[in-house]
């Protein structure tokens, strides 16, 4: 039995899968069975606690375990099969919702960065031509609910980790992206920041030269009247990561990076 | 023979076969016309608007042109269409007074197409009836219920009556009824409630979930903790964190009490003893009920 472990290398490249066999990818707390038939193609996982997860590394080994042994199984059956599966990290399909670990307050004029850790989702596709066959959250955020009541408003993920002042305080997780939020407050008066909106699908992933995922600055910019927020989004990796290449495009193009949304809608 | 002809003759170059030409091609036009532009209509409005204007798009215009049409086949054949008009609004008097139950729901039915308290595919609890709103038609809307049934139920009850519409808003809460045991710890119990709560990614983070303690109960504490979901994942949601509020408590070691009675007697002894003598020998006993 091979075995794989890893912090440099990536989990996402491609591998190959002999027909009747299987791999088991653990990567965070999920555990993630991929098995080739000459006909199909089954797809198995379930995800642990964090208490009984290693949240820092991943490791990839053959596998003779069967879909059975897992909470959620598919099949997707192919005409044939060539063993080649391909994996890809992408951002989450909905806004994330992040909090500082104590709110606090930002005085008129004043602007700070936040470091915001989201989980990633993975892609799975197989063959020469990369065809989709699903795409799964390794680590599955609660939902959340980001509007002033409960009739307006988006349905949006909840991060379960807080945002830092300081980037080094965030855990370097390989399945996590990190994306540094620059908040402005150009009203008079005070903001609180209690929790944050970070417009996820509309970010493009980047990696930098240690393997760490990135996202471009975003930044959000409370206009002079208050009742407006201005967001932002740079077409440029952040300064953190050096030598950062794009992984993935975002899941929903802007025509431009600038978007004017409610105040309620970015700060809730 | 040659009168049969001649009448024949005199007929099809007469206005008359000219005019009942003309309306069937108008009724034929109206027809072709009519369906052409609803399914436009239909194709165009149908990323933007949802099911309910959709239909109501459709079926306006389909009977709109339809009836246009027929209107201009009824004049080509000499109709004075200011006589029908009188005689429809005589008419309509006639009907309205013979037909009062259909005209209170065609009128409750337009009242309802511009209230529009739910739409097609809206899923809404009229009375004892739950189901998914298939259309809202002039006399009556239809339902499929949970069970596959259709139901019929005329707008005028639905604009007398309480209608819930489940599916209106994009999230819903979820009302857990929780008894523990008298001997609890209330503030242990909530932290458990909580950390379920937390631990379950369907259960929406904000809004927060509610803990309402309703009193105390025969034989429990009663608590009513509140949980919000999608409204896509109530049912998942509800049917979970029941499974996991068992599980939790179990590990947890607190107590779901199921009703119970405690009879105290003066003397232990008594009862067995007494059932043994005659019944007038019977000690007298205490029948008390406990909360505990």
């Amino acid at each position: 039995m091979t075995k794989k472990n890893s912090t440099s290398a990536s989990w996402w490249n491609q591998s190959h899968i002999e027909q009747h066999h299987g791999k088991l990818w653990r990567i965070g707390t999920l555990s993630l069975l991929v098995r080739c038939l000459p006909n199909e193609w089954q797809i198995a996982y379930s995800r642990k606690n964090e208490s009984e997860s290693d949240l820092f590394k991943w490791n990839v080994s053959d596998s003779d375990q069967t879909p059975e042994n897992f909470k959620e199984q598919a099949r997707y059956v192919f005409h044939e099969t060539s063993g080649l599966v391909s994996f890809s990290p992408l951002l989450a399909d909905r806004p994330m919702i992040c909090r500082p670990r104590t709110p606090f307050n930002l005085t008129a004029g004043e602007e700070i960065t936040l470091y915001v850790s989201t989980p990633l989702w993975l892609e799975i596709s197989v063959g020469k031509t990369q065809k989709k066959l699903t795409e799964i959250p390794i680590h599955r955020p609660s939902d959340t609910w980001f509007g002033p009541t409960t009739r307006e408003g988006e349905l949006c993920y909840a991060s379960n980790t807080a945002a830092r002042l300081i980037l080094e305080e965030l855990p370097q997780r390989p399945h996590r992206a990190v994306t540094p939020v620059l908040i402005r407050n150009l009203a008079d008066s005070v903001l609180s920041i209690e929790r944050l909106n970070v417009p996820a699908p509309l970010l493009p992933l980047v990696q930098d030269a240690d393997g760490q995922m990135w996202t471009p600055k975003v930044t959000l910019t409370r206009e002079k009247d208050g009742d407006m927020a201005g967001l932002k989004i740079d077409t440029k990796a952040p300064k953190e990561a050096s030598e950062a290449k794009v992984l993935r495009k975002p899941r929903i193009k802007t025509s431009s990076g600038a978007l004017i949304r409610a105040f309620n809608a970015v700060f809730g | 023979m040659m009168e049969l002809w001649n009448e024949l003759l005199t007929f099809f170059s007469s206005e008359k076969l000219l005019g009942i030409t003309r309306m069937i091609l108008l009724l034929l036009i109206g027809y072709a016309l009519a369906k052409l532009v609803s399914s436009s209509l239909v194709k165009m409005m149908s990323k933007r608007s949802d099911l309910h204007q959709v239909m109501l798009v459709k079926r306006g215009s389909y009977y709109l042109i339809l009836s246009i049409f027929a209107i201009s086949a009824l004049h080509q054949l000499g109709f004075d269409l200011s006589v029908l008009l009188g005689a429809a609004g005589i008419l309509s008097v006639a009907l309205g007074f013979a037909s009062q139950t259909s005209a209170s729901n065609l009128i409750s039915g337009l009242f309802l197409m511009a209230e529009r308290p739910f739409s097609v595919g809206d899923v809404i609890r009229a009375g004892t009836t739950t189901g998914e709103v298939l259309s809202i038609d002039l006399l009556s809307v239809k339902l499929r219920t949970f069970d596959n049934l259709f139901v019929r139920i005329p707008n005028e009850t639905l604009i007398k009556s309480d209608v819930t519409t489940l599916t209106r808003f994009p999230i819903r809460r979820i009302d857990l009824l929780i008894r523990v045991s008298f001997k609890e710890n209330l503030k242990r119990v909530r932290k458990v409630l909580d950390a379920v709560a937390d631990n379950n990614p369907l259960c929406l983070e904000e809004p927060k979930p509610v803990y309402i303690f309703k009193g105390f109960g025969e034989s429990s504490m009663d608590i009513q903790y509140c949980v919000w979901a999608k409204k896509e994942n109530y049912l998942d949601l509800k049917n979970q964190i029941y499974e996991d509020i068992m599980h939790a408590f179990e590990e947890a070691e607190i107590e779901i009490p199921y009703p119970h009675r405690t009879f105290y007697t003066e003397n232990p002894f008594s009862v067995p003893f007494a059932a043994k003598q005659a019944p007038e020998g019977l000690e007298k006993t205490n029948n008390t009920e406990t909360n505990d």
